[in-house]
């Protein structure tokens, strides 16, 4: 899924710019990452792809769909075909993993035995079966994580939205998600991924998209970044 | 098929998952249909005890004593009046006769009279007590009608307590349904606001909104529908008990008492019926409203 930002400002109320004139286009395979100091509006970003917040001005086109001109009653279905891993996770507390993984796909009306087969497989995929029965107070924030992941990836979405996936991780546990999500972007998945996590960027060299105060500054192939 | 499934499923999740609110709902919703039902039966009785009073209202015309009189054509010319709703006639010898037995011993004096002083006469029913008044007019207004007898000041007081009752029982039915539907509103709203970070959540993650509403609205309606039934339960275990009470009490009250077991269950099963609607209507509005709200990109 290719996405595509013309002239995208973002001004929250009353005002506070978050994104100025932001101009880039994501080929559909694509691993991007978003860096920037706290601030600088790579959440934003990312929330516009997800169509959780309209620009002020602007067009965010992902995957041809004018995300302004998208009807409320489409939304669900758009959001079926991208993966979002938050900051926070957003799981849904009084659920168990599996049923929280299980969820996106009933949420499609797929039939049950498919969803078992599927969700087990995810779970797997993120090493957490023995866990699938916990709530998630009962996990640690890299299990957390690894759990939205796993969430993520049930659709088999064809774009991944990551914030700050490794935020709250230790090296170890950080490097085995950028694993899970190099793997998923060798699939031939779009991933767009947020972070400050210098080692994690200057790792794999991967499209580097800068920003600082909502504007920006760079946009380089194989690119590092420094903080 | 599946999705019904899962939708169900939900429900019973928020149902188990929010049991406290849950309760709270029921707990609620049943007591305030509880009082509806209550109330309504109140009004009924009410009703009907002033409509036996109103069905008992007698206005008497009484006709010049005139020989030549047609009686059969003035009693179809006050047949035909709007509010006449039963209507008997007295020749003067009925009359007499009638006036004899109420004096009893004393009906002798009647005989000092001479001749019977009585006219023909018609004892006329109304439907309703503000029917009297215009009836009097009018048979006041027939020159064939030489005295028109009615108990004026009872007339007005029944007539006043009529209208005032029926305002009062709708106005007590109305504020019944009113505080009722608040009451489910704003419980339903409170258990959503405890789940708006999932309900985001489930939209985020490409839940419809249909989806994500229907096991809230079932849940709602659910919890009305089994709170009229407790409340139903609760007015066939506490009705009967306070009828015969008064019965025992007021027996003048007897026949203007509802006391048909079946008329009550079949007051039970509306009022059951109207709790699920009201429940669905309240949980529709408020879920819809909710969630519009929340999933309303900034």
């Amino acid at each position: 899924m290719d996405i595509n930002f013309s002239g995208v400002t973002k001004v929250f109320e009353p005002d506070i710019t978050a994104l100025y004139d932001i101009n880039l286009n994501i080929e559909q395979g694509e691993f991007v990452y978003v860096v920037g100091q706290t601030g600088s509006g790579k959440s934003t970003l990312l929330r516009l792809i997800t169509r959780e917040i309209l620009p002020s001005m602007g067009v965010v086109t992902v995957g041809g769909n004018n995300l302004r001109k998208m009807r409320r009653a489409d939304v669900p279905y758009y959001r079926r075909d991208v993966g979002l891993v938050a900051q926070d996770f957003k799981l849904i507390p009084s659920l168990t993993v599996y049923e929280n993984i299980a969820f996106v796909m009933e949420a499609m009306s797929v039939p049950k035995k498919i969803v078992a087969e599927r969700t087990k497989d995810v779970i797997n995929q993120v090493g957490l079966w023995r866990r699938r029965a916990m709530r998630p107070a009962q996990l640690s924030g890299g299990e957390q994580q690894r759990v939205a992941i796993a969430r993520a990836l049930a659709n088999s979405p064809s774009l991944f939205i990551a914030d700050e996936p490794t935020g709250n991780l230790d090296f170890h546990t950080a490097a085995e998600v950028m694993k899970i999500l190099f793997a998923i972007n060798a699939a031939g998945v779009t991933v767009v991924m947020s972070t400050h996590n210098q080692s994690i960027v200057n790792s794999s060299r991967q499209r580097v998209i800068e920003l600082e105060n909502g504007a920006l500054i760079r946009d380089e192939k194989g690119g590092s970044y420094s903080g | 098929m599946t999705t019904l499934k899962y939708i169900l499923r939900d429900m019973w999740r928020l149902l188990v998952h929010h049991w406290v609110l849950g309760l709270l709902t029921l707990i609620t919703a049943g007591v305030m249909l509880w009082i509806l039902g209550i109330t309504t039966l109140f009004s009924l009785n009410l009703e009907n005890l002033l409509s036996r009073l109103e069905s008992e209202l007698i206005v008497q015309a009484y006709l010049v004593k005139d020989n030549t009189l047609d009686i059969d054509a003035i009693a179809q010319k006050i047949q035909s009046l709007d509010y006449v709703y039963a209507m008997k006639i007295y020749s003067p010898s009925d009359s007499l006769a009638k006036l004899q037995e109420k004096m009893g011993s004393q009906s002798r004096a009647l005989e000092m009279l001479g001749d019977n002083p009585i006219p023909y006469n018609f004892e006329i029913h109304v439907h309703r007590a503000e029917d009297v008044e215009p009836l009097v007019e009018e048979l006041n207004a027939m020159p064939e009608v030489d005295d028109v007898v009615y108990a004026g000041m009872v007339v007005r007081r029944i007539s006043a307590l009529s209208r005032i009752s029926s305002r009062v029982a709708l106005i007590m039915f109305v504020l019944s349904v009113i505080i009722t539907a608040l009451v489910v509103y704003n419980t339903i709203h409170i258990s959503l606001y405890s789940r708006r970070e999932e309900i985001g959540i489930m939209y985020l993650v490409g839940a419809t909104r249909a989806y994500i509403a229907t096991p809230f609205v079932l849940e709602g309606t659910l919890l009305s529908l089994l709170g009229a039934v407790i409340a139903a339960a609760g007015i066939m275990v506490a009705y009967f008990p306070g009828i015969t009470l008064i019965q025992s009490n007021l027996p003048f009250l007897n026949s203007s008492l509802l006391t048909d077991r079946n008329v009550i269950l079949r007051f039970c099963a509306l009022l059951a019926g109207f709790g699920a609607t009201l429940g669905w209507v309240c949980s529709y509005l408020v879920v819809a409203r909710f969630i519009n709200s929340i999933t309303r990109p900034e």
